[in-house]
This record gives C-alpha cells, structure tokens and sequence, in this order.
C-alpha cells in the first residue's frame, strides 16, 4: 500500500470554532476516496485544511512523503494539490482561457494538457473565449475541474461536484472523475451518495468534526444501517431522485 | 437579442455617454466655444490627476480590501521626488547609497533563517529578541545619520535657479567621513534581517531556491550601494549637465521608481501584518500619511514651491496646433479657438497613456488576471499555487507608483508643498466610490466626471459671482446621486 496523502489527528479552529475535532485520514495512490457525512460534518473544512487554506492547529498532514502542516496554502499548491471549491467557484470576470492559463504553474502547462481536458470536456473548447460568466452551472463546474487539471497534481480535492447539476450532467460529470483517477489520485467530497459509491473505492464518514468510519465502499453499499445512521436522508436518496 | 446584450453589458457607459453629450451641447450652446472648450480642458487635465491617484487606490482596496490613507502621501513624495531629481537632485544621490546599503542587509533573510531558526531561543522570548533586535537596529540607523546634514542636502533644490543649476549643487562629505554611514545602515539592515528570521522559532518552512536568489539579491545590492557611494557627487553633476527635458522625463521615472520602493516597504513593514485587522490598518496608514507628511515640513518646510516646466512646454510663443507645437515646443498651444497651455495638454496625455497602459496590465498580463482573479477570490488564487502576499506587495507598489507619478506630473503646475496630497487624496478617494470600488474603469469615467465637475463648477461660480464652494460640493454632489442610484459605485461589485 502506498499513501499519497496521510492525515493525522488533525484539529482546526475557524474563529472560536474547533470545526475539526481529531480527523485522520489515508488516501492511497492512484485511487479515488470519498468524504462523506451531513452538512456541516467538517468535509470542506478538511480539504481546506489539508492545502492550508484554514491551517490545522495539531496533528500532521503528510503529503507525498513531507510534513505540509504549517506550510503557506501557495506552497502545498504548488507540491502538485489541485484544488476543486465547492460552489463552481471560477474566476467570473476572466475568460475561460483565462481561468485555465491562470492555474499554470510553469509555462506551456496548459498546451500540453488542452488536448486532455478537451477530451474529457468538449464543451469547453468551443466556449474558451467567453467569460466565465456567461457559462451554464454545469459547464462552470467542468471548468473548474479542468482548472485544476492543469498543472501536473498528483492529488485533487474535489468538493461536491454534483452539487446543484442535472442528472445528465452528473452522468457527465462522473465519467470525467473516473477517467482523471487513471493519472490522477481523487480525494472526493460528495453528499450524492450514488456518484459517491459508484466513483470511490474508499470511504471516510465525518460526524462532528470527527472521522467515524471508515472502510471500503463495496462493504458500505451494503451497510444500510451505517448509512442511515450518519448520513441520514442523503443515504435513504440511494435509488431514489436526486 | 445583441441590442439587448450590448444595453446590458454598456448600459453605464451609454447613459453617461448621452449624458455627457447633452450637457455639452447645452455648455457649448450657453457658454460659447471659447469658454466651453477651455473649461473642458481644464477638467481633462484634472480629471487625468485624480485618475492617478485613484488607479490605485481602487486595484489596492479591490485586491486586498486596504483603504490606504498614505496613499495621498504618495502622490506628495513622488511629486518631491520628481522636483528635486529635476531641479537638484544631490539629496537624492546622497541618500541613495543609505537606502540601497539598507535594502541589502534586509535582503540576506532567506540565508540566516535556517541558522537563526535553530537557535534555542525560549518561545516567550522569541518575540522580546526580535523586538530588542529590530530596537538595535533603529538605534544603529540614528547613530549612522548623526552628524550628517540631510537638510542641507534638502536646502540645495529650495534655493536652485535653473539659470545655473549646478552652482547650487552643495559638495557631499569626503567619502572618508562618509564611508561608515552606508556600512552602519547595511549592519541595521543585517539585523532587520535576523528579526524577519524569526531565531528560534522551528515552525518555520525553508524554501528551496530562495538562498541562491537572496545570494544574487545581496550581491547586486553591495554593488549598487558601492556604486552610488561612489557616484554621489558626479551622478548629481551629470544629471543636472543632461538636457533638462531627458532629466525631466527620467524625473518622471525616478519619482514613479521611489514611490513604488516606498510603496512596497510600506507593504511589506506596515500593511502586511494588519490584514486581519483592517480598522488597525486604517489608522496606520492614516497615521503614515501624517508622519510623511511632517517629515516632508521638516526636510523643506511648510512652504510651497514651483517646479519649472522643462523647455518642452515653455518655449515663448503659441503653437497654432499641436501638430506645431512638436517642432516649436511652445508654452501654449491654440486649440479649438482656446489658447491652453501645453504642459496641461502633456498632463491629460499621461492620463490617458496611465490608463491604456494599466488596461494592457490589467487584461493581457499575467499579473493583471491575477489581480482580476484575487478581486473575486482571493483563497482560490493561493490554492492554485499562486503567492498572493507578493502579488499584494506587487500591486501596492504599482498603486504607490502611480500616484507618485501623477504627483511628479502635478508638480510643474500645482504647488509642491507638504499637504498637496491630501487635496488629491480626498478626491481620489471620491472618485473611487463614485466608480465603484476595485474597478480601473469606474476609476477613469469617475475621476474625468469629478474633473469635469470641478472645472464648470469653477466657471459658473466665477460667472455668477458664487462662492467658489459651488465647484467644491459639485464633488459631494456628485457623489451622493451616483450612491443613491448605484450604492456599489458605477462599476462597482463590491459594497
């Protein structure tokens, strides 16, 4: 087994708040792990953490083999962590050649990967003059993944992609995620817990600012009682609309 | 369906532009060409100062949500700067080789810190020794200026003719005396450098490649500071020797280059660590201003003084166009039936030339889609990998810059004295409300709207016998209908 990332025992205060209260976590190499848990649970706050944006307090966040804990949010981007926010946060007023030339960490970045991402998102070739504004939620979200396809990482956080999307897109949006895991390794975000356990191989449950469980997904898609416990109405949606 | 786009997207800009329209044609009709066309020259050249002033101002609220109040402070220095580098610039010269020693013991940070950081410093002692050390410091920069007569140096342009500037340039200290200063500052510096090293504390993250660049930066600097030291006296005497329009355009560089320095050792010394405190920062920066602004009184006294405008714009005569003007060079040029003077002309042109080349900065430079990107989201931008703390320090320097710039423009036709950039700063800080905060573009149409403004209220206030207040609440006026109709400013996305 071979962990690119390691989460120890990490706590974050945000404010006067101890949003993390003792979350750990592994992600191994080349795999796609989800975070799941209720709104509120501490998710986005752990990925924030782990590339410093809202720096832990304590513990150790261990990424390809370095202690990152402490280290400027720049710098840990910069060890190759690509960033995907919630909320299809895209530059709005810069185009979308812009959004993808501004996330290049050495020159000509983007021409060796456009041929990449317009594969994965055909959509974006065609509207790649227009400013980020004017695009669609879906094609804001497909943008701001490709963003961080951009420079070579070997590690994506990517928070809720399906958040707000039609199904169609979701479709879309899932194929796109599991052809990144063939380069890349995916730490997921995901309250739909059908893209979740459909995409993941790996599986940690937050509760609290606590991680709870944890596991394989194959073990957890059977697990309904585990699934009502903590993830409550989002795991009764297995099946169901979204 | 592209009509409607168009009225979405450029609906500001059309009204103000059919607004603008009318009420010339209303002026031409009521004041006549002559006075109509002089008064809207007049505004242009004062709506192309506040745009300098407001430029940055706007980009640097925009970025980093820092309302700099030294920012008027700015605009005075770099319109000092200009003056003495035009008229004499031996205080200049003298002081160079301080400043550069300085910036060289400062720039060795990167190459002590892994030493300092392992000292075993008790924690609650970190902070105490990095006080007493930056305290040595300050004490070492006192001792390395006693003795030395910086308002001499100052006097030299205060009593400077042009007729024979270089009879005015006052002999510096024998490089004998002089040698310890430069030596004293760079030790200070070395010491600044060691309290930015943080000794002891192990949290601290070594980056790769900074040493080779700190050893690059040291040795640059040691030479610069050698070469100036040297230079003092002869680079003064060949500046002045020079043709006085290059010294007056390199002026122009000078002034801009000293006000981006301060600008970015204001950055970096004062703003930096206050980001989390933004009341704190306003009273800091505001508290700046006034120590610039006192040092200034010191240096020359609360006196205002006028720099000469270069033979460019004070041939005697009239140019019959401008066309002329570029082969006579004269102090007027007949303009639409309007005699105006021609450094006025020059003013409205920098303006212009600030803003398209701040447009070319901002949307096809990469610093310029990272200050766009920062203005949104600042956190996202450091996520990509991006240091947005340098990119801060970079755009406070472009914005001090700027408005030293539009200072040193200023000072060959407002008087230079001590308060002239709280006048500029006011305005400046209108404009940028009216145009909407962060927006360069909201900062040009306010800045020419104020400039406008001010220049008809001057000419109905004259007309009618008023108060010339009129021309001064035109400002306000102003302002609170653009408010009331738009509370974010006329291109403004934040509140």
């Amino acid at each position: 087994m071979d962990a690119i990332l390691q989460v120890e025992n990490i706590h974050t205060f945000i404010g006067q708040f101890h949003i993390l209260q003792d979350v750990s976590l592994t992600v191994e190499r080349g795999s796609i792990t989800v975070l799941l848990g209720r709104n509120g649970a501490g998710k986005t706050t752990t990925l924030k953490s782990i590339l410093g944006l809202t720096p832990p307090s304590e513990g150790r966040v261990i990424f390809d083999g370095q202690d990152i804990r402490g280290r400027r949010a720049f710098e840990i981007a910069a060890m190759g962590i690509g960033y995907v926010p919630e909320h299809r946060a895209i530059f709005r007023d810069l185009t979308v050649a812009e959004n993808l030339k501004i996330a290049e960490r050495r020159r000509g970045d983007l021409d060796r990967k456009a041929d990449f991402i317009f594969g994965l998102f055909p959509d974006l070739k065609r509207l790649y003059r227009l400013p980020g504004n004017h695009l669609s939620g879906g094609q804001q979200q497909m943008l701001a993944i490709a963003r961080a396809l951009v420079p070579d990482n070997k590690l994506l956080l990517i928070d809720e992609p399906s958040n707000g999307l039609a199904p169609v897109l979701i479709e879309q949006m899932m194929e796109a995620i599991r052809g990144l895991s063939a380069t890349t390794t995916v730490l997921l975000v995901e309250q739909n817990f059908i893209m979740a356990s459909q995409l993941a191989q790996a599986y940690y449950i937050l509760d609290d600012g606590k991680t709870v469980h944890s596991g394989a997904m194959a073990d957890l898609v059977k697990d309904k009682a585990l699934i009502h416990r903590y993830l409550g109405a989002v795991g009764e949606s297995v099946g169901g609309e979204r | 369906m592209r009509v409607k786009a168009i009225w979405q997207y450029g609906k500001v800009y059309i009204i103000l532009l059919i607004g603008l329209i009318i009420l010339s044609v209303i002026g031409w009709r009521a004041m006549g060409q002559q006075s109509f066309v002089r008064t809207a020259l007049s505004g242009l050249t004062l709506g192309a100062l506040y745009f300098m002033v407001a430029a940055g101002l706007t980009i640097i609220f925009g970025l980093m949500d820092v309302l700099n109040f030294a920012h008027g402070a700015m605009f005075m220095i770099g319109a000092y700067a200009g003056w003495q580098f035009y008229t004499n610039p031996t205080f200049l010269f003298g002081l160079a080789p301080l400043v550069l020693a300085l910036v060289a013991g400062i720039v060795v940070t990167p190459l002590i810190q892994p030493l300092a950081m392992r000292w075993a410093v008790p924690a609650r002692w970190q902070r105490t020794l990095r006080a007493v050390v930056i305290v040595v410091a300050v004490i070492l920069i006192i001792v390395a200026l006693l003795g030395l007569d910086v308002r001499g140096l100052a006097k030299t342009a205060m009593v400077a003719t042009m007729v024979d500037p270089l009879a005015e340039a006052t002999p510096q200290e024998p490089l004998a005396v002089f040698w310890k200063r430069p030596l004293l500052f760079f030790l200070a510096g070395l010491l600044i450098a060691l309290a930015q090293a943080r000794p002891g504390d192990r949290t601290q993250v070594i980056r790769s490649g900074a040493a080779p660049r700190a050893i690059v930066a040291l040795v640059g600097f040691v030479l610069l500071t050698v070469a100036a030291t040297l230079t003092r006296e002869s680079g003064a005497i060949s500046v002045l020797k020079m043709n006085a329009d290059a010294r007056f355009f390199l002026s122009l560089a000078a002034g801009a280059l000293i006000g981006a320095g301060i600008g970015a050792a204001i950055e970096i010394s004062l703003v930096r660590p206050l980001y989390v405190r933004p009341t704190f920062l306003i009273l800091a920066t505001m508290g700046l201003s006034f120590v610039l602004r006192e040092l200034t009184q010191l240096l020359w006294d609360p006196l205002p003084y006028a720099m000469s405008r270069p033979p460019l714009f004070s041939q005697p005569g009239k140019a019959a166009s401008i066309l002329e003007w570029f082969s006579k060079h004269t102090l007027t040029v007949e303009i639409m039936g309007v005699t105006f003077p021609s450094y006025r002309l020059f003013i409205i042109a920098l303006g212009l030339a600030m803003f398209i080349l701040l447009m070319l900065v901002m949307n096809y430079s990469r610093l310029g889609m990272t200050i766009r990107a920062g203005v949104q989201d600042r956190d996202m931008v450091e996520a990509l990998g991006i240091n947005v703390r340098r990119v801060f320090t970079l755009v406070f320097a472009l914005g001090a810059g700027l408005a030293a710039l539009g200072g040193i423009g200023a000072a060959p036709f407002a008087p230079v004295e001590p308060v002239m950039g709280d006048r500029f700063q006011m305005q400046g800080f209108i404009t940028v409300v009216i145009g909407g905060m962060g927006s360069y573009s909201g900062a040009a149409i306010g800045a020419l709207l104020l400039g406008l403004a001010r220049a008809f209220g001057d000419f109905l206030a004259l007309k009618f016998s008023l108060t010339p207040a009129v021309s001064e609440a035109s400002t306000v006026i102003i302002m609170a209908l653009v408010l009331l109709l738009r509370p974010a400013g006329l291109f403004g996305k934040k509140e």
